[in-house]
């Protein structure tokens, strides 16, 4: 398998937000967006793909993302997600919201860490 | 939420698995990039891929409403099981059925009579015209009256007069002449009432003046059935009484007032008349922003007014005038009634509560181990409450459903038992439907039974303890501390409720044989009724009006197998006149050398034709006619009231002094004494009366009782006089000169439906005591067969241990009937401070009534003890082998 040995799960709620990110480079079918998000995060991501197809879906009926049967590039019938209006707001929320959460993350487990270092 | 995902939910699955068919293989074309077989860069991608059926099922999962497939599910399982037991089922449904049922019928009549608003437009503002005085308000109007009232334009829109009862009229001119409800009315009747106009027009003020013409306005009714809805009726000449009117208009259906009315004609008042008598009903509308208190106070400065108009005699020393609400006046005393009629129906509604809640209570006791079972496999609390609701909800559904349909039953039911004195339920009871709020109120009560029913059980049973539930105890074990006493708290409920309604039925019942058996005075059996309507200008004097007496009496006693016959202006035990009068050398106004009593005109007969009984003197003969000295013969009452001590016999009394000039009279000389008749009805005590003879009326009284009131003709038969309608209404046609004869009746009949409201009230309570007595049996049975079922195995172990089958059939009986008797107790009780609600419907029997309040408890308790003899029976059937070895 070419499966990286500390390929981590994506974090629950997570996925909406990277597949948005994805899309943001221009309309990609769920094979590339896929491959995207991994290749991207230098394999540090798997994406699940059973959730995969569930999570763009969601952002479907949403109104995130639009969809349209085209021809990909190894001249295969594929279904395209693009990125609209709303789900462009939605990305810039959610990625607001979750830089707010790792650096509070990161304020705290800093201090801890700091002070394991001084009890230790 | 997002409704755009649930909508084609197989298409966009078909486009999902495209979808994933078209990842897999771009998937494993990237895999043959790699350098890798075809065959096997397809599998790597399936395997990357997972189960594409899984990921196809998470979406359509999402796509879906999971507590709609749920409810969907449990739905299908309540009525599986729900169907494993069908007696319960059966039983459990009807109980919540006949409750809902009988609520919805009284409700829908209640709601007509008492709850919605007249049927006029904008109702509020209708308010009758009173007479007020230190004794209370009462209804009646004269011509000067209703000329001040109508210039208080101030607080009114618009005064109408209209008659009370009505003389009737005759429609003439054709082959059949008919007798019709015929009712005078002012210009302002049809504009204040709203009465929809659907052809023509209604009365011009110039048409109610004097000398206005002879003009009508048909009802639909009329119209529809006499005139064969002819198009062309508006505009052509009809004949009343014998001469021509021209129909101006027709009134549109629906129009319910509240005297009936088949057509009208105008007063045509002569407003400077001064005429004192009171003849009509006078109602106005306020206008908009005048209150009840405002018009009152306006009236008081009227009274005032009218006195310096018409002399400080024209009204009562306290006298004046005010105004109530039409609707109140309408209804006047069904409130009470209805009332109580409701009360009973929600006793009967808690009763069948308390049983389904025992039926299910008991239901889910067995089907612990079920639900254990169940919440062993990992349902939740939630899940089995929700289970068991909606099990009760299908059943109370269920029952609300066929509740609707006995609900429209029993309102026909109430309507074909209605006594026919309840106002305001129209043609046919046309004004009674089940109107949208009803059956939200139903709907509304099931679902709430439903939801209490289910949720009590529901709480109970889920929360079992599982280990015992599924071990050792089962089914079988005794019922839960929690839903046995809540079950026997159900049972003594039950038990409270039916015995206050049993002993309201009782009184009512005893209310109504007492009524039944109260001697009215005069004989009422073969006497046949029925009215002549002398409303023409043929009858404006006394004369003509005598003459059909003399020969319509004469032709009738002619036909065989009549005895004899009579004429009133009154009918006996249907209310009539009454009149002020002076002793003549009495000191004026001063009780009790002075007073007021009810005022007969009869024909020489009326005595001998009802078997009035004559006590002292003599009665009228045929001779005591307008040539003859005026002449009045007095009841008993009347005697024993005015002179206490005195001889009546000897005095002459003055009748209507200052009434007006239709009541101008010499004094009359006392001829007779007769018995008292019960005339204000059975439950009444008899009035003061004064009979004077039809020939001897002054002409002017003739003419006004010509327009307010029909001849009344009494005849009384050796046969049946039923047999005799047809002689007798050609006899008095013939008699008459062309007049018809309307309302034939029998005494007898006229009787029942003097008292047909007692029974109707009886019958009622009759119905809902043996409904929750039906009811109680079952409750009490049904608790005691189910405790027997419990503990089974404990009265296996006893009778192992040596008990007798008699200690374990009384074991059970004394339980039983403990419950009961703590029932009985509660309930005597309540009936205690119930029953004086019912007081004013009595007759002959007091509130607390020894009989009511002994017979019931003792009749309850019999039907207690036989309810729970065969559970006891059972118990010592029980073969303490099997039960030991049931489990």
């Amino acid at each position: 398998m070419n499966k990286p040995p500390d390929a981590g799960e994506i974090l629950q709620g997570t996925l909406d937000m990277l597949i948005l990110r994805m899309l943001v480079l221009g309309p990609a079918h769920g094979h590339t967006i896929a491959e995207a998000i991994e290749r991207t995060s230098e394999n540090a991501l798997e994406v699940e793909q059973g959730s995969l197809y569930p999570a763009l879906h969601r952002l479907e009926d949403r109104g995130w993302v639009s969809s349209y049967w085209g021809v990909s590039e190894n001249n295969r019938k594929a279904k395209y997600y693009e990125l609209t209006k709303r789900g462009r707001k939605e990305l810039a929320a959610a990625a607001g919201r979750w830089q707010r959460m790792t650096r509070a993350i990161g304020l705290i487990l800093g201090e801890s860490l700091s002070k394991q270092r001084e009890g230790a | 939420m997002n409704l755009r995902r649930f909508v084609d939910r197989s298409g966009k699955d078909q486009d999902l698995a495209e979808e994933i068919e078209s990842h897999l293989a771009h998937a494993s074309d990237a895999n043959m990039a790699r350098g890798l077989e075809p065959e096997e860069s397809r599998r790597r991608a399936n395997i990357r891929f997972g189960n594409a059926r899984t990921t196809r099922e998470r979406v359509w999962r999402y796509r879906s409403l999971p507590w709609i497939e749920d409810l969907w599910r449990d739905l299908r399982f309540a009525r599986r099981a729900l169907a494993k037991t069908p007696g319960f089922t059966v039983v459990a449904i009807l109980l919540i059925a006949v409750a809902i049922g009988v609520n919805t019928a009284v409700f829908s009549v209640t709601d007509a009579v008492l709850l919605k608003p007249l049927t006029y437009p904008d109702p509020q503002a209708l308010v009758e015209l009173r007479n007020t005085s230190a004794q209370g308000s009462f209804p009646g109007a004269n011509i000067p009256k209703f000329a001040l009232w109508h210039a208080q334009t101030a607080i009114f829109q618009q005064v109408a007069a209209y008659d009370f009862g009505g003389a009737g009229m005759n429609i003439t001119g054709g082959d059949h002449p008919q007798q019709v409800q015929g009712i005078h009315v002012s210009a302002d009747y049809f504009a204040m009432f709203g009465a929809p106009v659907i052809a023509g027009r209604t009365f011009t003020s110039a048409e109610d003046s004097p000398h206005g013409g002879n003009v009508a306005v048909l009802s639909y009714g009329l119209w529809k059935n006499r005139y064969g809805a002819n198009p062309h009726i508006v505009g052509s000449t009809i004949q009343l009484d014998g001469q021509p009117y021209l129909v101006v208009g027709v009134i549109g259906r629906g129009f319910v007032t509240d005297t009936p009315a088949d057509l009208w004609v105008p007063y045509q008042f002569d407003l400077n008349s001064k005429d004192m008598a009171h003849f009509f009903t006078a109602a106005a509308r306020l206008k908009p922003g005048v209150t009840v208190p405002q018009a009152n106070s306006q009236l008081k400065l009227a009274a005032d007014q009218f006195r310096r108009l018409y002399g400080a005699d024209s009204l009562p020393p306290q006298g004046g005038f005010g105004v109530v609400s039409l609707q109140e006046a309408s209804i006047g005393d069904m409130r009470t009634p209805l009332y109580v009629l409701l009360g009973a129906v929600g006793f009967v509604l808690l009763i069948a509560c308390a049983n389904v809640a025992n039926l299910l209570l008991a239901r889910a006791a067995a089907r612990k181990r079920e639900f254990a079972t169940r919440a062993a496999l990992g349902a939740g609390r939630g899940q089995i409450i929700r289970q068991l609701l909606i099990e009760s909800l299908t059943l109370s559904l269920s029952g609300g459903l066929i509740g609707l349909v006995l609900g429209f039953a029993g309102v026909r039911l109430l309507l074909s038992i209605n006594p026919g004195n309840i106002p305001r339920i129209g043609e046919d009871g046309a004004g009674v439907t089940l109107d949208p709020t009803i059956l939200l109120f139903t709907l509304g009560i099931s679902v709430l039974t439903g939801i209490l029913f289910g949720l009590i059980p529901a709480i109970s049973a889920s929360r079992p303890n599982l280990a015992a539930a599924l071990n050792e105890n089962g089914s079988r074990s005794g019922m839960g501390i929690r839903s046995g006493k809540l079950r026997a708290v159900l049972v003594v409920g039950e038990m409270a409720l039916t015995v206050v309604l049993v002993i309201g039925a009782g009184l009512l019942i005893r209310t109504f044989l007492n009524l039944q058996s109260v001697d009215p005075g005069f004989t009422m059996h073969n006497v046949l009724s029925m009215t002549m309507s002398v409303s023409g200008d043929r009858f404006q004097t006394t004369a003509p009006v005598a003459d059909v007496i003399r020969e319509g009496s004469d032709r009738l006693r002619a036909i065989p197998g009549v005895l004899d016959v009579a004429v009133s202006n009154c009918m006996p035990m249907g209310g009539g006149f009454g009149m002020g009068f002076d002793v003549v050398g009495r000191p004026k106004g001063n009780d009790p050398f002075t007073g007021g009593a009810g005022f007969y005109s009869t024909s020489w007969s009326y005595f001998s034709t009802l078997k009035i009984p004559l006590l002292n003197g003599r009665t009228f003969t045929k001779q005591d006619d307008a040539a003859a000295p005026g002449v009045v013969v007095i009841n008993q009452a009347m005697a024993r009231q005015y002179w206490p001590k005195g001889d009546p016999l000897k005095d002459k009394i003055l009748i209507g002094p200052g009434v007006g000039p239709a009541f101008a009279e010499g004094p009359r000389q006392v001829i007779g004494i007769v018995g008292d008749t019960r005339d204000a009805g059975p439950n009444q005590p008899p009035f003061p009366m004064m009979f004077i003879p039809l020939a001897q009326m002054p002409d002017l009284e003739t003419a006004l009782n010509s327009r307010v009131a029909p001849l009344y003709w009494f005849i009384r038969s050796g046969p049946n006089p039923r047999t005799l309608v047809n002689p007798i209404t050609n006899a008095l046609r013939d008699a008459s000169g062309g007049l018809p004869v309307a309302h034939i009746r029998t005494m007898e009949e006229i009787e029942a439906r003097n008292i047909a409201r007692q029974r109707f009230n009886m019958l009622l309570l009759t119905v809902f005591g043996s409904a929750g007595l039906l009811m109680a049996a079952i409750g009490i049975y049904g608790v005691m067969s189910y405790s027997v079922e419990q503990r089974t195995q404990e009265l296996g172990v006893r009778m192992a241990l040596g008990a007798q089958a008699s200690n374990l059939r009384n074991m059970v009986i004394r339980q039983g009937m403990l419950l009961t008797l703590i029932g009985v107790a509660i309930g005597i009780g309540g009936a205690f401070w119930l029953t004086h609600f019912l007081a004013s419907f009595l007759f002959g029997v007091k509130p607390l009534d020894l009989v009511a309040f002994i017979a019931t408890p003792l009749l309850l308790s019999a039907i207690a003890l036989i309810s729970v003899w065969s559970p006891a029976l059972r118990a010592t059937r029980v073969d303490p082998m099997t039960a030991l070895r049931i489990e």
